[in-house]
C-alpha cells in the first residue's frame, strides 16, 4: 500500500543532479582538462556548460510540448521505432562508455590513496556490489537516499572549499586563459561529454511527482553543480599553480592533503573522504541505475532492476581492460569524450527537426 | 478448513445459540455444569427469594464489585414489593437483558453478574465489575521533567477515559474489534474520526481482521502479528506508555490501538522521526528542546558509529589520526594481545552481558551487576592488559549513548546495527562501513509503515510539521503531517 | 532464523576477512617523524636517517615507565623516500610509515648540489609522504643535526620540531616551506623559494650586531638545546644558492603577499639615542605590489608596505608618547629603516641572484592571457633582474603598549 504515489519531488531531483554532474568537481575530471588548459581549468567547465545548453533546452523543450514521454519513448515517438532503437543504443552505448571510465577512475582513486596494498579488483567488486544492491531497490529509494545523505556531503564540501581557502593564492588565476583562449575553447567544446548526464537525465522525466519537479530540479541543480564545479576548479588552479596541476591525478584529495588545521589535526584528507566516498557511490548508483533504464526503456523491460547486475558486472569487467589509471584517464577517456561529444551535440536538434516535420505534416 | 475445525465450529455454535428457558432450574444446572460449580471456587451461583418471586444471581466472586452486587441488586431483590421488570428494580448503572445462553456466557466471562427469574424466559446481565489492576502511575520508561507524569495502566476502560480526558471530543472514536478465538479479545482502535486516513484505518482493520491465531493477550503480541516486516530490523509501530504522548499522535491523524491488560498503546503509521522525539521535545521551550534534541542526535551516532569508526581509522587509515592521539594508542595498545576489532567486539559483548543481566537480575542484587560491571570490565580487563583502555572509553560511550533513545523499541535497532557496522568496518575500513552505512540508510528510506516513507517528511516530503532532528517555533507549525493524508491539513 | 544464521555467517566472514591487505594494527607501525637526507660520495645515492617516535614514552600516566629512549634513530642508504624506508625496514620490526612525518630535513651540501632537485621528485609520488611536511636545511650533515637535537622540555621530538617552528616563524625569521610550496615555486620556474636554515653547531659571531642579523648557528647562548633556527636558504630552480639572514628573511615576509603569518616582532633603531634600541611587534597589511609592465623595456614594480607598529620596549626612556614631534621623528625613522633594509634586500636579489623569492612573478601574471606569452616575457630572467623596484613604506599606526607615559629615568637615579 502506497498512500503518494511517485512521492519524489524538486528536492530530491536537485540532489540528485547534485551528485551525478556537480560531484565531478571531486573526481578525476580536472585533471582531463588541466592537461592543456593548465590553469585555467575553471574555464573549460564554463564553455562545456554553454555548449551543452543549447541542444539540453531543446530537449527540455520536446520533453514539456510532448507531455508524457521520457527520452527514450520521445526518441521512439519523434523518430520512429528503428531510427529511434539505433539512436537509444548510441544513448546507451555513450553512457555505458563514460560510466566504465569514470568508475575505473574512482576505484583507482580509492585504491591508490587510501588502500594501496589491494589490489583494485577487490576495492572495484566491494564498490560494485554495494551500487548494485542499492541500485535494485529503485528509483524512490535513490532519490530518498540521496537527500538524506545530502547534508553530510554538502558540509563535506563546505569544509573543503573552507579549509583550501586557506591555502589559496588568488593571482595563481592568472594569465586568465591558462594555455591560451582557443586551446580552452577547444578542450570545452571537445571534452563537454563528460557532462553527459544532463542529456541522459531526461530519462528519469516521468518518474517525478509532476514533470514541473523534474524541470526545476535540472535547472536549480544545473546551475549548482555548475557553481560548485567552476569553484572548486578554480581553487585547485588557486592552490597548485599551472607546472603542478598538470601532474596531479587527484586534486580534490592532493589539496585536502596539503592543508593542516592547526598543528593538532595535521592529516585531515580522510575526513573529507568520508562525504567523497558517500557521493562516489551516490553517482554510480544513480548512473548505473539510469544506464539500466535506458536499456530497459529500449527493449522495454518493465523490471529492468535485474538488469544491473549483469550491465554493472559487464562494465566492470571493460574498465579494467586499460592496463593502467593513466592510460584509461588519459588516452581512454578523452578519446571516448572526443568521439561521443558529437552524437550528445546533434541528437536534441534531430529530435527537433523530426517534431518540426511532424508538426508540418499534421497541419 | 479442516474437518475438526468445522465439528469445533459447529459444536460451539450449537451451544452459544441454546434460548433460555422459563425453568429457572434448567438454566442454572446448565450453567452450573458449563462452569463447573463446586470445582471452580470462585463461581458463585445463589438464589434470592424476594416478596415478588425466585432470583437466581450467576457470578464469579472475585470478578465482581461484591459491595454494588449487595447494595444495588440483592437488596433491591430483596426489598422490592411490587412485581416490575428487573432492570427497573436493580440501581446499577448497566444492565442489558439477555436472551440466549452464548450471550449469558459471554457476561460470566466478561465478570457481570447474570440475573435469572423463576418463569421468565430472560435474564439480566447487571455489568458491576472490578477487575483488580494497578492504580494510574508515574510513567517508569519514558520519563519527562515537564509535562504530565501519569501513564497506561492494565486496564482498557482507564486507558480510554485518559483517552477521552485528553481529547473531550464527539470525534474521538474507540473502536473495538475482535481478535482470536478461545477466546476473543477486543482490540481498541482509538482515532480522530475527522482526521484520519480511512485507507490507513481500513488497512490496520483488516490486517487485525486477518489474524487467525487462538488468542492476543497484550498488544506487545499484537504488534508482532500485524506488522509488515516481522523480521526486520526497524519497528513499523511506536510503542509508548504515555497517554499525552498517544493523545498527540492521535490529534494529529494517527490511530492508537490498546488492549485490554497493556499498560502501553501502539500508534501506527510511524515514521523514523517519532522514534527520534520524546514528548517532552513539545513541553519545553523550542530553543531547550531543540538543544535536547541535538544531544540525543549525537548520541544516536555515537552509538552507532563510534566504535566502528574506531575500528576502520585505527586499522585501515591511521593517517587520519594526529600523530598524539596516534602515539597514544599505539603505546596503549602495545601489550594487548588481540587485534583491534576483536577487542572491540569483546568489549561491545561484555558490555551487552551487563545490560541484559541488569534487566534480568532481581532487585536486591542489582548493585552487584554496577560492581562487576565497573570493576571486573573496566578496570581489571585494562590491567590484564586484554584490552586498552581507550578501548573500554570508546565502548562506555556507545553504550551509554544508546541509553539517550526516546523510545525503548528503537534501542534494540542501534544496539544491532552498531555489531553491523563494527564488522563492516572491520572488513574494509571507511569503504566498506561506508557502504554499509549507505545501505542501512538506503533500507531505511525504502521501508514504510502502512503505506507512509519511514523517513517522512525528510524525503519524501509533503507539507507537515517538517519535526525532523529539530522541531519550530509551535506557532509556526501550521500543517498537519501531511504524509499520513489526514482528512484535514491545515491546523489552523 | 535463517535471517539470524546468515546475519552470524556474516559476521564470521567478516572476522576471517578482515586481515587481508591494508589492514594494518596500530602498534605494528613505527612511525617515522623525522626524515633527514645526506649527500653520500656517490651521485644520487643519499642516506637517509629516520627518526622514530617510541610511542610508550611520555603517552600515559599509567603505564609503567620504560627506559626506552624517546625516540629511535636509523640511517640506510638509498635513491629515493620509498626505498630507503624498505632498507630500514631490514632492522626495524615495525613496518615503517612516513604518513606522520613533520619535518624533512635537507643538509646544505645535498641542497647545494644538482642531485637535490632529483631527491625531491621522488617525493609526490610517495603517497605515505605527505606534502604539508615542512622543508629544513640545516647547516651541518643532516645526520647529525637528527642526532644532536635533543630537546629538554618536550618528551616527544615531534613537538619539539612542531613548537620550535611555530615560534620562529611567529618572530619572522623562519620562512613557511611545506614541500608543495617547494614544487609549486621550483615548478614555476619565476621565483625563488626560501626553506628555514638550522643548525646544532655554534659558531658565535664575534660582535653583538643588529639583534637578528644573524643565520643559524651564530647566535652566543647557553644552556638548553644546541639547536638553532635561523635565517633561510635561498633555492633557485631546485637548488641552494645563498643563505639570508634572520632580519633579510623577516623582509621577505613584509613583501611577500603569500605567506600567512603577518605579525612579526622586531627592533629598530631608536632615533633619538642611536645606541638604543626599540623593540616591537609588527603587524603587516597584505603588501600590495603594482607592476608597470613595458614590454622590451625597464619595467617598474611600486611595492607599498603598510605596517601598524606596536612598540613595546623603549630602553632609552625617550617620551615618545607624549611629545608629537618626537613621534614624528620616530615614524620618520622607522620608515626609513624599513625602506632601507628592504631597498638592500631587493638590490641583493637583483644583483646577486637575479631573481626574487617574494613571489612577484603572481602579479605580473594577470598582464597576460596565456601562459605561453607569460613564459615568453621570462619574469625570472627579462623582466626582474632589469626591473625598476620602488618600495613605499608607510607606518599607519603607532601604539605604545599598556603604558601611558615612560619612567622618567633622571628621576628616579635622583
Amino acid at each position: 500500500m502506497e498512500l503518494t504515489k511517485k512521492p519524489l519531488r524538486t528536492r530530491e531531483m536537485v540532489a540528485i543532479v547534485f551528485m551525478i554532474v556537480g560531484l565531478k568537481g571531486g573526481d578525476t575530471t580536472p585533471a582531463l582538462f588541466a592537461e592543456h588548459a593548465q590553469n585555467a581549468i575553471w574555464l573549460g567547465p564554463i564553455v562545456s556548460f554553454l555548449v551543452l545548453l543549447a541542444p539540453f533546452l531543446v530537449l527540455m523543450y520536446l520533453l514539456k510540448k510532448y507531455k508524457r514521454f521520457n527520452l527514450i519513448e520521445l526518441t521512439f515517438h519523434l523518430i520512429g521505432n528503428k531510427a529511434g532503437t539505433i539512436l537509444g543504443l548510441l544513448l546507451f552505448a555513450s553512457g555505458f562508455v563514460a560510466l566504465s571510465t569514470d568508475m575505473r577512475n574512482v576505484v583507482e582513486e580509492i585504491n591508490y590513496l587510501y588502500f594501496p596494498n589491494s589490489p583494485t579488483i577487490a576495492i572495484y567488486i566491494i564498490f560494485i556490489s554495494i551500487c548494485i544492491l542499492i541500485a535494485n531497490k529503485g528509483w524512490e529509494t535513490i532519490g530518498s537516499l540521496t537527500w538524506a545523505l545530502l547534508p553530510v556531503i554538502v558540509l563535506t564540501i563546505l569544509a573543503v572549499l573552507i579549509v583550501d581557502m586557506r591555502d589559496a593564492v588568488g593571482y595563481r588565476i592568472f594569465p586568465i586563459f591558462g594555455g591560451g583562449a582557443d586551446v580552452v575553447l577547444k578542450e570545452g567544446i571537445s571534452k563537454s561529454s563528460a557532462f553527459l548526464e544532463f542529456l541522459l537525465l531526461p530519462i528519469a522525466y516521468q518518474a517525478f511527482h509532476q514533470p514541473k519537479n523534474f524541470r526545476l530540479g535540472i535547472y536549480t541543480g544545473g546551475i549548482l553543480s555548475c557553481i560548485l564545479i567552476v569553484s572548486f576548479y578554480a581553487l585547485y588552479t588557486m592552490m597548485f599553480d599551472y607546472n603542478t596541476i598538470n601532474n596531479i591525478a587527484f586534486l580534490y584529495q592532493e589539496s585536502t592533503e596539503i592543508v593542516t588545521l592547526g598543528h593538532f589535526f595535521t592529516n585531515i584528507s580522510t575526513f573529507f573522504m568520508i562525504g567523497w566516498l558517500f557521493s562516489s557511490f551516490l553517482r554510480f548508483i544513480i548512473y548505473l541505475y539510469i544506464i539500466c533504464w535506458i536499456f530497459g526503456a529500449i527493449f522495454e523491460i518493465k523490471r529492468f532492476e535485474g538488469l544491473l547486475l549483469p550491465i554493472g558486472f559487464i562494465s566492470m569487467m571493460l574498465s579494467l581492460i586499460p592496463p593502467s589509471f593513466a592510460v584509461n584517464e588519459l588516452i581512454v577517456r578523452e578519446t571516448s569524450l572526443q568521439i561521443i561529444t558529437p552524437l550528445f551535440l546533434i541528437f536534441p536538434f534531430l529530435l527537433w527537426g523530426a517534431a518540426f516535420w511532424k508538426d508540418r505534416k499534421k497541419t | 478448513m479442516f474437518p475438526w475445525q468445522k465439528q469445533k465450529t459447529e459444536a460451539i455454535e450449537k451451544r452459544e445459540n441454546r434460548k433460555i428457558s422459563k425453568n429457572l432450574k434448567d438454566n442454572i444446572a446448565y450453567l452450573e455444569e458449563q462452569y463447573s460449580y463446586g470445582l471452580n471456587y470462585d463461581f458463585e451461583s445463589k438464589s434470592v427469594h424476594g416478596p415478588t418471586g425466585k432470583y437466581h444471581l450467576l457470578f464469579y466472586s472475585t470478578t465482581v464489585n461484591t459491595q454494588q452486587l449487595s447494595n444495588h441488586i440483592v437488596s433491591p431483590l430483596l426489598e422490592v414489593k411490587k412485581d416490575i421488570p428487573i432492570n427497573q428494580i436493580l440501581s446499577v448503572p448497566s444492565i442489558t437483558p439477555i436472551k440466549n445462553m452464548g450471550e449469558a456466557e459471554k457476561g460470566l466471562n466478561e465478570g457481570s453478574v447474570i440475573i435469572f427469574k423463576e418463569g421468565l424466559a430472560e435474564g439480566f446481565e447487571a455489568k458491576i465489575q472490578d477487575f483488580k489492576h494497578r492504580a494510574v502511575e508515574k510513567a517508569e520508561n519514558e520519563k519527562t521533567v515537564k509535562g504530565p507524569k501519569e501513564s497506561f495502566t492494565e486496564s482498557l476502560p482507564t486507558n480510554v477515559s485518559m483517552f477521552r480526558k485528553k481529547i473531550p471530543s464527539k470525534d474521538l472514536i474507540v473502536e473495538n474489534i475482535n481478535v482470536g478465538m478461545r477466546p476473543a479479545m477486543p482490540v481498541t482502535l482509538i482515532y480522530e474520526r475527522d482526521l484520519v486516513n480511512d485507507e490507513v484505518l481500513e488497512n490496520i482493520k483488516q490486517r487485525i481482521k486477518n489474524i487467525t491465531v487462538d488468542n492476543i493477550r497484550n498488544v506487545e503480541i499484537l504488534e508482532q502479528f500485524i506488522e509488515e516486516r516481522p523480521s526486520s530490523l526497524f519497528p513499523s509501530m511506536l510503542y509508548t506508555e504515555r497517554p499525552d504522548n498517544a493523545s498527540n499522535f492521535v490529534s494529529d491523524g494517527y490511530i492508537a490501538i490498546i488492549m485490554d491488560n497493556s499498560s502501553s498503546c501502539l500508534i501506527a503509521p510511524i515514521t523514523i522521526w517519532s522514534f527520534f522525539h520524546s514528548p517532552e521535545d513539545r513541553y519545553l521551550r523550542w530553543a531547550f528542546a531543540n538543544f535536547s534534541r541535538l544531544i540525543r542526535a549525537i548520541a544516536y551516532f555515537i552509538t552507532l558509529f563510534v566504535s566502528a569508526s574506531y575500528v576502520a581509522v585505527t586499522n585501515y587509515h591511521s593517517q587520519l589520526m594526529p600523530i598524539d592521539l596516534l602515539l597514544a594508542i599505539a603505546s596503549s595498545r602495545e601489550r594487548v594481545p588481540l587485534p583491534i576489532a576483536f577487542e572491540i567486539l569483546l568489549m561491545e559483548v561484555a558490555f551487552e552481558l551487563i545490560r541484559e543481566a541488569g534487566v534480568r537480575i532481581p532487585s536486591p542484587l542489582g548493585p552487584t551487576i554496577g560492581i562487576v560491571g565497573a570493576l571486573i570490565l573496566g578496570q581489571a580487563a585494562v590491567e590484564a592488559n586484554l584490552v586498552s583502555p581507550i578501548v573500554v572509553i570508546i565502548v562506555a560511550l556507545s553504550g551509554l549513548s544508546s541509553f539517550a533513545a526516546a523510545n525503548y523499541s528503537i534501542n534494540h535497532t542501534l544496539r544491532i546495527s552498531r555489531f553491523l557496522f563494527i564488522a563492516a568496518a572491520s572488513v574494509y575500513g571507511l569503504l566498506s562501513l561506508l557502504g554499509a552505512i549507505l545501505l542501512w540508510v538506503a533500507y531505511v528510506v525504502s521501508i514504510s509503515s502502512f503505506g507512509v516513507s519511514y523517513f517522512s517528511p525528510a524525503t519524501p516530503s509533503t507539507k507537515s510539521t517538517h519535526d525532523t532532528f529539530f522541531r519550530k517555533i509551535l506557532k509556526n507549525e501550521r500543517w498537519r503531517p501531511g504524509f499520513l493524508n489526514p482528512k484535514d491539513w491545515d491546523k489552523y | 532464523m535463517r535471517q539470524f544464521i546468515l546475519i552470524l555467517s556474516l559476521l564470521q566472514l567478516a572476522m576471517i576477512l578482515s586481515g587481508c591487505y591494508d589492514r594494518k594494527e596500530l602498534e605494528e607501525q613505527a612511525y617515522v617523524i623525522t626524515i633527514a637526507v645526506d649527500k653520500t660520495d656517490r651521485d644520487n645515492i643519499f642516506r637517509f636517517t629516520f627518526e622514530i617516535a617510541n610511542p610508550e614514552v611520555g603517552s600515559s600516566a599509567t603505564t609503567p615507565s620504560t627506559n626506552e629512549p624517546a625516540q629511535e634513530m636509523i640511517s640506510v642508504l638509498g635513491t629515493d623516500f620509498l626505498s630507503a624506508t624498505s632498507t630500514a625496514n631490514s632492522s626495524v620490526a615495525k613496518e615503517i610509515t612516513l604518513e606522520q612525518v613533520r619535518v624533512v630535513i635537507v643538509s646544505e651540501k645535498l641542497a647545494r648540489s644538482k642531485e637535490f632537485i632529483h631527491l625531491m621528485q621522488s617525493a609526490p609520488s610517495t603517497v605515505d609522504l605527505k606534502l604539508n611536511a615542512q622543508l629544513v636545511i640545516s647547516k651541518e650533515k643532516a645526520e647529525e643535526f637528527v642526532r644532536h637535537n635533543s630537546p629538554n622540555l618536550e618528551s616527544r621530538p615531534h613537538k619539539y620540531f612542531q613548537y620550535m617552528l611555530d615560534r620562529a616563524r611567529e618572530t619572522g625569521v623562519i620562512p613557511d616551506a611545506p614541500l608543495v610550496r617547494f614544487f609549486q615555486i621550483t615548478e614555476g620556474d619565476a621565483d625563488l623559494f626560501v626553506a628555514p636554515y638550522a643548525s646544532t653547531v655554534k659558531k658565535p659571531k664575534d660582535s653583538y650586531g643588529d639583534e637578528d642579523s644573524y643565520k643559524a648557528g651564530e647566535i652566543d647562548f647557553h644552556g638548553g638545546n644546541v639547536t638553532q633556527f635561523m635565517g633561510s636558504a635561498v633555492f633557485k630552480e631546485g637548488q641552494m644558492i645563498d643563505s639570508l639572514t634572520g632580519e633579510e628573511t623577516r623582509y621577505i615576509h613584509m613583501m611577500d603577499p603569500t605567506f600567512p603569518q603577518q605579525v612579526i616582532l622586531s627592533t629598530f633603531v631608536d632615533p633619538l639615542e642611536p645606541e638604543y634600541n626599540i623593540a616591537a611587534r609588527v603587524q603587516l597589511d597584505k603588501v600590495k605590489v603594482k607592476i608597470d609592465y613595458k614590454k622590451n623595456q625597464t619595467s617598474t614594480i611600486d611595492v607599498y608596505i603598510t605596517t601598524h607598529l606596536n612598540i613595546f620596549a623603549i630602553p632609552s626612556t625617550e617620551d615618545y608618547m607624549k611629545s608629537q614631534k618626537k613621534r614624528k621623528i620616530l615614524y620618520d625613522s622607522i620608515q626609513k629603516e624599513i625602506l632601507k633594509n628592504g631597498e638592500k634586500l631587493v638590490k641583493k636579489t637583483q644583483e646577486e641572484y637575479k631573481a626574487e623569492p617574494f613571489y612577484w612573478s603572481l602579479h605580473i601574471r594577470k598582464k597576460f592571457l596565456s601562459i605561453k606569452d607569460y613564459e615568453q616575457a621570462d619574469w625570472s630572467n627579462k623582466i626582474y633582474p632589469n626591473a625598476h623596484v620602488r618600495l613605499h613604506v608607510k607606518v599607519a599606526s603607532l601604539e605604545f603598549g599598556k603604558t601611558l607615559r615612560q619612567s622618567d629615568i633622571g628621576r628616579v637615579r635622583d
